[in-house]
């Protein structure tokens, strides 16, 4: 991944996007949602980040809630994007689920203010954000649900997958509300034992989670 | 403490009366705290005014302001009274058993009848408290952290005890409150009872792993 230090690099992205000024708008969203909180951000607050006009905004969005909302659909879009690219190529179902926390959490770090719209601020948005939001990361436990076969063929709860990416979404949104997503890529064992645990057991986790802690 | 929205907070008797000035201020306070919780859970926060506070407590503006600065204040207020009394029921459910996966078991028991008991203050106490912003979700985190010493137990029962991670007790906190959320989101919190096989899987599995979990979950069920 090339790091873009202070950058958004999620944002900056080469947009294949008919509608660029838009993309514009929803970046600077995220942004200033991430740096002054939903409640406090204005529309003139976005525009001026954007360097957009009012009448382009409002061209595109009917308020700020439901640009925000579009804005949140596009970072769970970006952020499942790179999960995705990240655990291409690795057949493995643990390799798979390393890459794709380790690139998870290397994004929060990056761009701390997109991990705070991402997992606090979404919450300020209303009901139908935090609905996204849950959304979002029920799709998350989709990729986890093939870590079953490693059980061995013992019943493991219907739910598994959701306890799993409880305990994870636990432990990434008290570093975030807490102003420290940069230090997210140093939980990265954590954070692998918390997501393998209801699937291997405590020692098999603790295991992955020295590995990931000699090579992180 | 007197519980949210299930019977009427005691009111000092109308006309004049002798009751010392702190027990009316307390009482009035209480039921700000209720008309807080109720307000709330049924209007949104962000739609919830000051006026809406005082109408539903009987009280007027000017006490209002005397006992809490602002509507977020009274919120938080109210928001810490509710989880306290939650913390308590929990933790003597919790103490009422010997082994730490009895103890867990009667514990999550507790915490799931209370919220199906009042699902507009589950759902704003798990899912909602976002809407009163960054302070509201501080405290949410403070409350939910209060029951880590409970689950810090398990490290004591657990074979493994010494070489889980610090944030254990986090992890089967995040997971139990994921599952619970679940529910509420999908409004479903009548059936939070039903939920307590899995809770208690969550809470045990990091500590003693799948197996042993899915034995004591099918000991008593």
């Amino acid at each position: 991944m090339i790091r873009i230090p202070g950058s958004s690099y999620l944002l900056a992205w080469p947009m294949a996007t008919t509608e660029p000024r838009r993309d514009l708008i929803l970046a600077a969203m995220i942004r200033v949602v991430g740096a002054n909180g939903y409640k406090a951000t204005s529309v003139a607050d976005v525009i001026e980040e954007a360097g957009t006009s009012r009448t382009t905004f409002y061209k595109h969005f009917d308020d700020k809630h439901d640009c925000f909302l579009a804005a949140y659909d596009m970072l769970v879009e970006r952020v499942f994007g790179e999960v995705l690219s990240s655990c291409n190529g690795s057949e493995a179902w643990l390799d798979r689920m390393r890459g794709g926390l380790a690139t998870i959490v290397e994004l929060f770090a990056l761009d701390p203010q997109l991990a705070r719209t991402a997992v606090v601020e979404v919450a300020a948005a209303g009901a139908e954000a935090r609905q996204r939001h849950w959304n979002a990361v029920a799709r998350f436990t989709e990729f986890l649900d093939d870590g079953r076969e490693l059980a061995g063929g013992r019943e493991l709860p219907e739910n598994i997958a959701l306890m799993s990416a409880g305990a994870v979404s636990g432990l990434i949104f008290d570093e975030v509300l807490a102003g420290r997503a940069e230090r997210l890529p140093a939980m990265l064992p954590d954070l692998l034992f918390a997501m393998l645990v209801p699937y291997i057991g405590p020692r098999a986790a603790a295991d992955e989670m020295r590995r990931a802690a000699a090579t992180g | 403490m007197p519980q949210v929205g299930r019977r009427e907070p005691w009111r000092p008797p109308r006309g004049r009366h002798r009751l010392p000035p702190e027990v009316v201020a307390r009482s009035q306070r209480d039921r700000l705290l209720e008309a807080a919780i109720r307000v709330v859970a049924a209007k949104g926060y962000g739609s919830t005014t000051v006026a809406d506070l005082t109408r539903e407590a009987g009280v007027s503006r000017t006490t209002f302001y005397e006992l809490f600065e602002d509507k977020g204040a009274c919120f938080l207020a109210a928001y810490d009274n509710a989880v306290d009394a939650l913390v308590r029921r929990v933790t003597a459910a919790y103490e009422s058993e010997q082994r730490w996966p009895d103890r867990v078991r009667a514990g999550l028991e507790a915490l799931l009848a209370a919220l199906a008991e009042e699902p507009e203050l589950a759902r704003l106490a798990l899912v909602d408290v976002g809407s009163a912003g960054p302070a509201a979700q501080r405290r949410y985190r403070a409350a939910v952290q209060r029951l880590t010493p409970l689950f810090d137990e398990g490290r004591d029962f657990a074979a493994a005890g010494r070489s889980l991670p610090a944030n254990t007790s986090r992890m089967a906190i995040g997971a139990v409150t994921g599952l619970i959320s679940d529910e509420l989101v999908a409004g479903r919190a009548e059936r939070l009872p039903g939920l307590l096989s899995d809770v208690l899987f969550a809470t045990l599995v990091p500590y003693i792993g799948p197996n042993a979990a899915a034995r004591e979950v099918g000991e008593k069920s």
